[in-house]
């Protein structure tokens, strides 16, 4: 009875598992699969199927072509303002977290309060403080309206913060400083180079953070040539007859046109998950301290 | 190669914790000085002020006839090895070596020569262009000491370098260091907590306690003649055994709880000062190896005196044994004496009243639970006032 | 930018400063501190501070710029879409964060039951669509409830549900917001779940295991409450994230044909103030609501749980 019990405990659990995971996968699946079939065929089809290369390489280029290849422009804007945001992130964040494990200045430890508050509170509801803020100084529609926001990254410092202040033995500092460098040079040819997984991971997380963005950019960029991929989806989402059946009979972008922005829009991401997955989880865990 | 001085250096932290109080310490060109003490004891402290890593509150610090106080760091023109060796990972053991030169703007060409010279000196050259997480305990402390002599600093400082090394590699490297040490001859300050480093290593020795310079002078000078019980105590393992006892009022007879010990003229000629203490109570000390337990190779002088004892436990270490004994004189303990790793005293059942230890030769006979009558010469024998705890001389 | 300043503002090797003794070496690490974080205080202040502080002025103040109390917080708090709109939200919160405690962590428990292998193959998998947050995971959702294309047909039939219309009716977007939510969300949370699990001490749940209780009671009694700090942790992030709804929203109602209002989140309809009425004021008022909310769900995480390393 009792062995008969865990078996049938076992074989549920498994059965949940399976159930969650194909909840997870399918959507996904669906979406790489779908550029590959006409409209038609994703209607009345099996949803699983493969359709034909020649439908894919259709789909990609109408896709593509689409308005003058406004997706190539909404990539590069997209990879513009994510990398710029990085780079000065990365160029602010990585100093400051080692000067909050390092020096010792007036105000530290407010610094180090208001970063870890900043830091929980969802970037989302700055938005519009920052639009209100973008919009007096007349900045609004400059890529700089949203570079500049994404660059103000409080989480890359408490990750460099905890990287120095758990990593690196302060004699290590000592022993350079004894060793004839100056503070700049202590922290250029020691603290820097030994930063190495804490740039990535700050910058795994900006950039992830960065590339999906939709609500900055969604206020502060107001014409088409400046969207990002988001924003560029939204616009496809709103003019295809796809989804607005009165509207747009002459535009091209179907399901699968829209499939495949959709994944233009994901595939940096899912590169950077697939190849940073175990620094991406060591960093969510990194966030707070071990208990 | 300069002389240290420390003129009454004094460390205040914002606290108000006073670490070390008004040290004085004189480093001679090319002499190897080591800073013992327990832990927590300031020694770490003082060496941080010499490095300029930790801020000198009062005194004065010289290198030769220069103050060094406002000196930063890197401008003071030392090396510095540190206790967890401080190695930069990301660095090879040839960069780890060479980056203080490159830092002073050497000559790529010199400092390559300089490098390789040094990874000879201390047996790296194999191991030039592994990183440091790829070297053992040994290999890394040898990269530390190579990172400081290819400098050919004023000063070396080294901070407890021995004590992440296994005991095997330890007593190997102690030698070691004191060789290159010598080779270089440049004056070093080297802090340890372990008496037996100090004796063993030290051109001269500076005991420290509760921040305050205790003694300082050459190792078996500060053995054989210890200032005060704390020094008695701290230096020697075992310890030196401490007993409460009274003098008689010819100053010749010394009690020990229920034991009387005859003084002859001899100890009294050369310690007039016991006269002082006679009718009144002092603290006598009796080092491990000067009581002698009845054996075939015991001699027995004219003068000596016995000391009995229960044995309570017989360590055989086999060149000599050690033996636990108690009596029922009271024991007195140097506070903060006991070295870190002292052998015997931790076993609880030993730590009674009038407790002792006697290190004796192998064949020596004594039973487990059996009185022992010891033998022991009168000069041996170390006298302290009660209550200073200083060292009652001449 | 600001930061590239910082950079060149550093003292630069010079051979001179070899020889001179330096005063106070301390004193000039305090100062080396000031100029490593200055990049980054520039930035906090530019758009962190300033923003907030802007904000809050509007929120105070008339469109002629006079103070005028409470009156923006109370006008926008008698609109029409106002209660509704939080409404929503909570109701979206409320699945969304249920969800949370009884999938997400009963799906890490069990996987970490299993063989690290085997765990490690399910997490990926499950963490996976995380790569689609945002707008893709709305439009790959948008896919998936409408009946025409959907994988899931057989299910959405299953409920009556024949054209896009009927799926993303009103009533039903906060159980779909928090569908999308967990789709994209729950994964990192499991992983980050797992994570607080396996800290878990092996002799601990050994010494559980000898003193005899079995799988639920460990998980039960051993293990959640040794991982709760986490726990609130994942409750308080996703609460916070979760009030400043906006593009599942703003993307869902714009395939609804106008089915669904355009205010349907609170930050929507700030949004709405900013740009359709031009009323900043108003919509300052909405965002100091919302800001406030985020303020105080950091301030519970940082004070209560002690998570965070500040020393």
């Amino acid at each position: 009875m009792k062995i008969f019990n865990r078996l049938w405990t076992k074989t549920l659990g498994f059965i949940v598992l399976l159930a969650f995971t194909a909840f997870f996968i399918v959507p996904v699946i669906w979406l790489l699969l779908a550029p590959t079939k006409t409209d038609h065929q994703l209607i009345f089809g099996n949803p699983f199927s493969f359709g034909s290369f020649h439908n894919l390489a259709h789909a990609i280029r109408v896709t593509f072509t689409y308005q003058d290849y406004a997706l190539l422009t909404w990539v590069k804007n997209s990879a513009i303002y994510s990398f710029g945001g990085i780079a000065i992130a990365l160029v602010a964040s990585i100093p400051a977290g080692y000067a909050l494990a390092f020096t010792n200045f007036i105000g530290r430890r407010t610094l180090l309060g208001i970063t870890l508050f900043v830091m929980i509170m969802p970037a989302t509801a700055l938005v519009l403080p920052l639009f209100l803020e973008a919009n007096a100084v007349h900045a609004i529609g400059s890529p700089i309206s949203v570079i500049l926001p994404f660059s103000f990254f409080p989480f890359g410092v408490y990750l460099s913060y905890i990287f120095y202040s758990s990593s690196v033995p302060r004699d290590l500092l000592n022993a350079a400083r004894i060793d004839g460098c100056n503070e700049w040079n202590v922290f250029r040819k020691i603290a820097l180079p030994l930063a190495r997984p804490v740039v990535a991971l700050v910058a795994f997380f900006a950039f992830v953070a960065n590339w999906n963005n939709f609500f900055l950019p969604f206020v502060m960029l107001p014409s088409n040539s400046n969207y990002p991929l988001p924003i560029g989806l939204q616009d496809l989402l709103s003019s295809t007859p796809a989804f607005n059946p009165g509207i747009g009979g002459d535009v091209p972008i179907l399901r699968p046109e829209l499939a495949v922005a959709t994944i233009v829009a994901m595939a940096p991401v899912l590169i950077v998950f697939l190849f940073a997955q175990r620094s991406l989880v060591s960093g969510m865990l990194a966030g707070a301290t071990k208990e | 190669m300069s002389p240290v001085y420390l003129d009454k250096l004094t460390k205040i932290y914002p606290n108000g914790y006073e670490a070390v109080h008004d040290f004085d310490l004189e480093v001679k060109d090319g002499e190897l000085m080591v800073l013992v003490g327990p832990s927590g004891c300031g020694k770490t402290t003082v060496m941080r002020m010499v490095a300029g890593l930790e801020r000198i509150t009062r005194g004065t610090l010289r290198f030769d006839d220069k103050v060094m106080n406002d000196v930063s760091p890197k401008d003071r023109d030392i090396a510095m090895v540190f206790q967890n060796y401080a190695l930069y990972p990301h660095m090879t053991v040839g960069e780890n070596i060479g980056f203080a030169l490159s830092m002073r703007k050497l000559p790529k060409s010199e400092v390559r020569k300089k490098v390789k010279e040094t990874a000879e000196i201390l047996g790296l050259e194999e191991w030039i262009d592994r990183k440091p997480g790829q070297l053992s305990g040994g290999q890394r402390q040898r990269v530390a000491m190579g990172r400081a002599i290819v400098r050919e600093p004023k000063v070396f400082l080294m901070d407890e370098p021995l004590s992440n090394l296994d005991a095997k590699l330890r007593v190997q490297m102690r030698a070691e260091v004191t060789r290159i040490q010598r080779r270089v001859g440049v004056s070093t300050i080297y802090v340890t907590h372990d008496q037996v480093e100090a004796m063993t290593m030290g051109d001269r020795v500076a005991v420290m306690r509760d921040g305050h310079l205790q003694q300082c002078a050459k190792p078996q000078e500060v053995y054989d003649n210890p200032v005060n019980i704390f020094v008695a105590g701290f230096m020697g393992s075992p310890s030196m055994n401490l007993f409460e006892a009274t003098l008689n009022e010819n100053a010749d007879v010394l009690t020990l709880g229920s034991q009387t010990l005859k003084l002859p003229a001899s100890v009294l000629a050369l310690k007039p000062a016991l006269k002082k203490y006679a009718n009144s109570r002092v603290v006598v000390g009796i080092r491990p190896e000067s009581l002698n337990a009845p054996g075939p190779q015991t001699q027995k002088g004219d003068d000596d005196v016995s000391l009995e004892g229960e044995v309570d436990l017989v360590e055989a270490l086999g060149s000599e044994l050690l033996v636990h004994f108690s009596t029922d004189a009271v024991r007195v303990e140097a506070e903060g004496a006991v070295s870190e790793d002292a052998e015997g005293l931790d076993a609880g059942l030993i730590a009674q009243r009038g407790a002792g230890v006697a290190r004796v030769e192998p064949g020596a006979q004594v039973t487990l639970g059996g009185k022992t009558t010891f033998s022991l010469n009168p000069s041996r024998l170390y006298f302290f006032d009660s209550s200073t705890g200083l060292s009652i001389v001449e | 930018m600001s930061s590239v300043e910082v950079n060149k503002s550093q003292p630069s090797p010079g051979p001179t400063d070899v020889v001179s003794p330096v005063r106070n070496n301390k004193e000039k690490r305090g100062v080396a501190g000031y100029l490593f974080v200055s990049g980054y205080f520039l930035l906090l202040v530019l758009f962190g501070v300033a923003p907030t502080l802007y904000a809050l002025y509007l929120a105070f103040t008339s469109s002629g710029g006079h103070f005028v109390g409470l009156s923006n917080f109370i006008n926008t708090g008698k609109d029409f879409r106002f209660l509704p709109a939080f409404e929503n939200i909570g109701e979206y919160l409320g699945i969304w964060l249920a969800s949370l405690i009884v999938i997400v962590l009963g799906l890490a428990l069990m996987l970490h039951s299993l063989a690290r292998r085997v765990s490690a193959a399910f997490r990926f998998i499950f963490y996976l669509p995380g790569a689609l947050a945002g707008a893709a995971s709305v439009l790959v959702w948008l896919f998936m409830l409408d009946p025409s294309v959907s994988p899931w047909k057989f299910v959405l039939s299953g409920f009556n549900f024949h054209n896009l219309g009927q799926t993303i009716q009103p009533s039903h977007l906060p159980l779909i917001f928090a569908i999308i939510a967990f789709w994209a969300g729950a994964g990192g949370w499991i992983v980050v779940t797992y994570g607080a699990l396996n800290n878990i001490p092996n002799e601990l749940l050994e010494a559980a295991s000898l003193d005899g209780a079995g799988v639920w009671k460990t998980a039960l009694r051993i293990k959640l409450p040794l991982i709760k700090k986490w726990i609130a942790f994942m409750l308080i992030l996703a609460f916070a994230a979760g009030t400043q709804l906006f593009v599942e929203p703003t993307l869902v109602s714009e395939a609804s044909l106008g089915l669904i209002s355009p205010a349907w989140s609170p930050n929507e309809l700030a949004y709405v103030f900013a740009f359709q009425n031009n009323n900043f004021q108003y919509a300052a008022a909405i965002s100091v609501d919302l800001l406030i909310l985020g303020l105080m769900c950091a301030a519970v995480l940082v004070f209560r749980t002690k998570l965070f390393e500040v020393e």
